[in-house]
């Protein structure tokens, strides 16, 4: 008999029992949508994570001030200003940097016309877009000649020109920061949260500017240098030097403690990507669980099946059936089971995937890898649990059969 | 003299039923020439159905020979049983044994479906063999929408579409009323005079006048 003809025969059979088909199947549709479902829901979420993990900056290194031991108390990280703008311009000589921005910031009170809002002013450069993967909406940003003359020029987060009412005509009109007037050079694109803390709210203003009005000039200290490093491949090198250099600057001896730290973006993405691998699995595997309680469903099925059917199969025998005849006959029906259910498992998990991907707003991801994975698994849990029932029938003796009422 | 198709010799077949065995053979011999029409007969427990189903190749016998068409059974394993049923062999039950929902047609053609026939030819086949039986207007029908008669007819062309040399019927007109029992066994004649050896298993004295050749067994023994 071909593998042709065993379908037939195995579709039109189930074809008799609809409704008992389809329960069967159920457990094997759940199954395989569970798991097609749940590893596109971690793989969503990983990608989601990593895109907003890259959205931070790009190979972007941040050097922290360092805490500083005061009466044996080690101070929270930053409350020293071991970081100068010295440092900054130093790391800007090491190979593979692409961009240095040196940042230092305070707490202000910005009025503008009728409204104010009390924000994060950033003091910094004009690289600091590129490092921080910022992008303009309106006017410009702050220029070299702007910090080199400490120029009361200020850049608007998107979130802060909204609290201050002010959009695209604000370009060039004065605001008020902390009672000084700032003129609005420009209003950054929203960038969205980094899920740590809103970047949108903030107002940039020349690092030298906020030294002379805000924080003293006296020193020319800052809280954190963002590196932008040109390539990834250069990052754990750039981090090397960076760190050693600044060891040195600082007269650190190698193996004492840093008075600064290098953070890395490669370590959070590493960190998150591998958390969400591993979720990703454990999702999957608990999603296995039921595949395999669909499948001794499926064994359930089948063996009540022979013996509600065992004097067909004694006809069948009596009038020529060999052994594999009905063996092959009862494993395709097994088959036919597992794999129909699985490949509208497939579709009802990529529906599920596709919906919860809109709602959680990573979009769809559509793994390939996933479908075959599914449909050969679904194949597999045909075969394991049907081939007992079907060697069960294929046993029969062919008297004992016909006899059977 | 003509060619033994059936040569039975000195079979036993004990059923081993824990405590009790059972003989329900108790050595017989039997022999059974091709294109005979021979009725075997005997009360209910003589053990003709064992008989029948040594010689169908359902079973096998315990001791003795049983060489069909020149082939030693004994020789054959079960898969080979398998194809002389296939090849050699049609069943006609009393209980009819027609497979449930599932077409007259596709009962008929399944026996030709084991034998590896194509598709069409099955079809043209069994619907040729329904015609002979005059269930030409009859081939949708599943079982249970059949009389006995027609379910029987149906039963005798599902055992005549592989052209067997030999067709066994056990008690073929067992659930059928005399006038269709009558139809029956005219059919058998009908397959007997074109050629095909029949081995009629009953109980009833007046279906067995009707053979060539009359066998009475008697607790698992060939009386005569």
């Amino acid at each position: 008999m071909s593998l042709l003809e065993l379908t037939r025969l195995a579709m039109s059979r189930l074809a008799t029992s609809r409704v008992r088909s389809a329960l069967t199947m159920l457990g094997i549709i759940i199954g395989v949508a569970s798991v097609v479902a749940l590893v596109a829901v971690g793989q969503g979420a990983s990608t989601g994570i990593t895109d907003r993990i890259t959205s931070l900056g790009t190979n972007l290194l941040t050097i922290n001030a360092g805490a500083t031991v005061s009466g044996g108390v080690r101070q929270a990280a930053g409350s020293a200003t071991t970081l100068t703008l010295e440092d900054a311009a130093a790391v800007g000589t090491i190979d593979g940097v692409a961009a240095v921005s040196p940042e230092l910031s305070t707490s202000a009170t910005v009025v503008a016309a009728d409204k104010n809002t009390t924000t994060t002013i950033l003091g910094t450069t004009e690289a600091y877009p590129t490092v921080r993967a910022y992008s303009l909406w309106q006017g410009s940003f702050l220029t070299d000649t702007s910090v080199e003359q400490s120029l009361r020029v200020a850049v608007l987060g998107s979130t802060t020109a909204d609290d201050l009412g002010l959009g695209a005509s604000a370009i060039g009109t004065d605001v008020s920061i902390g009672g000084i007037p700032f003129q609005v050079v420009g209003i950054l694109q929203t960038k969205g949260s980094s899920g740590f803390q809103s970047g949108d709210d903030q107002v940039l203003i020349p690092v030298s500017t906020l030294k002379r009005y805000f924080t003293g000039s006296s020193s020319s200290g800052v809280r954190s240098i963002g590196v932008s490093v040109a390539t990834a491949g250069q990052m754990p090198a750039a981090k090397a030097a960076i760190t050693s250099l600044l060891e040195e600057r600082h007269d650190i001896a190698s193996g004492g403690t840093d008075d600064f730290t290098v953070a890395d973006q490669t370590q959070l993405l590493s960190t998150a990507t591998s958390v969400f691998g591993l979720l990703t699995v454990l999702l999957a595997g608990v999603a296995s669980i039921s595949l395999v309680v669909g499948g001794i469903g499926i064994m359930n099925i089948m063996l009540v099946s022979v013996r509600e059917r065992t004097r067909e199969i004694g006809i069948r025998k009596a009038i020529g059936a060999k052994h594999r005849d009905i063996l092959l006959q009862f494993l395709v029906e097994a088959l036919v089971l597992s794999i129909l259910g699985g490949l509208i498992g497939i579709v009802v998990g990529l529906v599920a995937s596709a919906v919860i991907g809109a709602i959680a707003g990573w979009g769809f991801t559509f793994n390939p890898l996933t479908l075959v994975a599914a449909t050969l698994f679904s194949l597999v849990v045909g075969v394991l649990f049907g081939v007992w029932p079907a060697r069960q029938a294929a046993r029969l003796n062919p008297i004992a059969a016909l006899r059977f009422e | 003299m003509s060619r033994a198709i059936i040569d039975l010799a000195d079979a036993t077949r004990t059923y081993d039923l824990g405590r009790v065995q059972v003989h329900a053979l108790a050595g017989a011999s039997l022999r059974v020439d091709e294109g005979e029409f021979v009725a075997i007969i005997g009360p209910s427990g003589s053990g003709k159905s064992t008989l029948m189903n040594i010689l169908g190749c359902l079973d096998r016998p315990t001791s003795g020979r049983y060489v069909l068409d020149g082939t030693p059974v004994e020789e054959l394993d079960d898969d080979g049983l398998a194809v002389v049923r296939s090849r050699m062999i049609g069943f006609v039950f009393q209980s009819y044994n027609l497979l449930p929902r599932t077409s007259a047609l596709e009962n008929v053609a399944t026996p030709l479906l084991y034998q590896g026939v194509a598709k069409r030819e099955r079809l043209a086949r069994a619907t040729a063999a329904l015609e002979r039986m005059g269930l030409g207007d009859r081939l949708d029908h599943e079982p249970n929408e059949l009389s006995g008669g027609q379910q029987q007819r149906v039963a005798i062309a599902r055992a005549l579409v592989t052209e067997p040399r030999l067709i066994l019927a056990d008690e073929p007109t067992g659930n059928l009323d005399s006038h269709t029992g009558e139809e029956v066994l005219d059919l058998f004649h009908e397959l007997n005079d074109a050629g095909a050896t029949i081995v009629l298993i009953t109980h009833d004295a007046d279906v067995a006048v009707r053979a060539s050749r009359q066998i009475h067994v008697l607790d698992g023994r060939i009386a005569a």
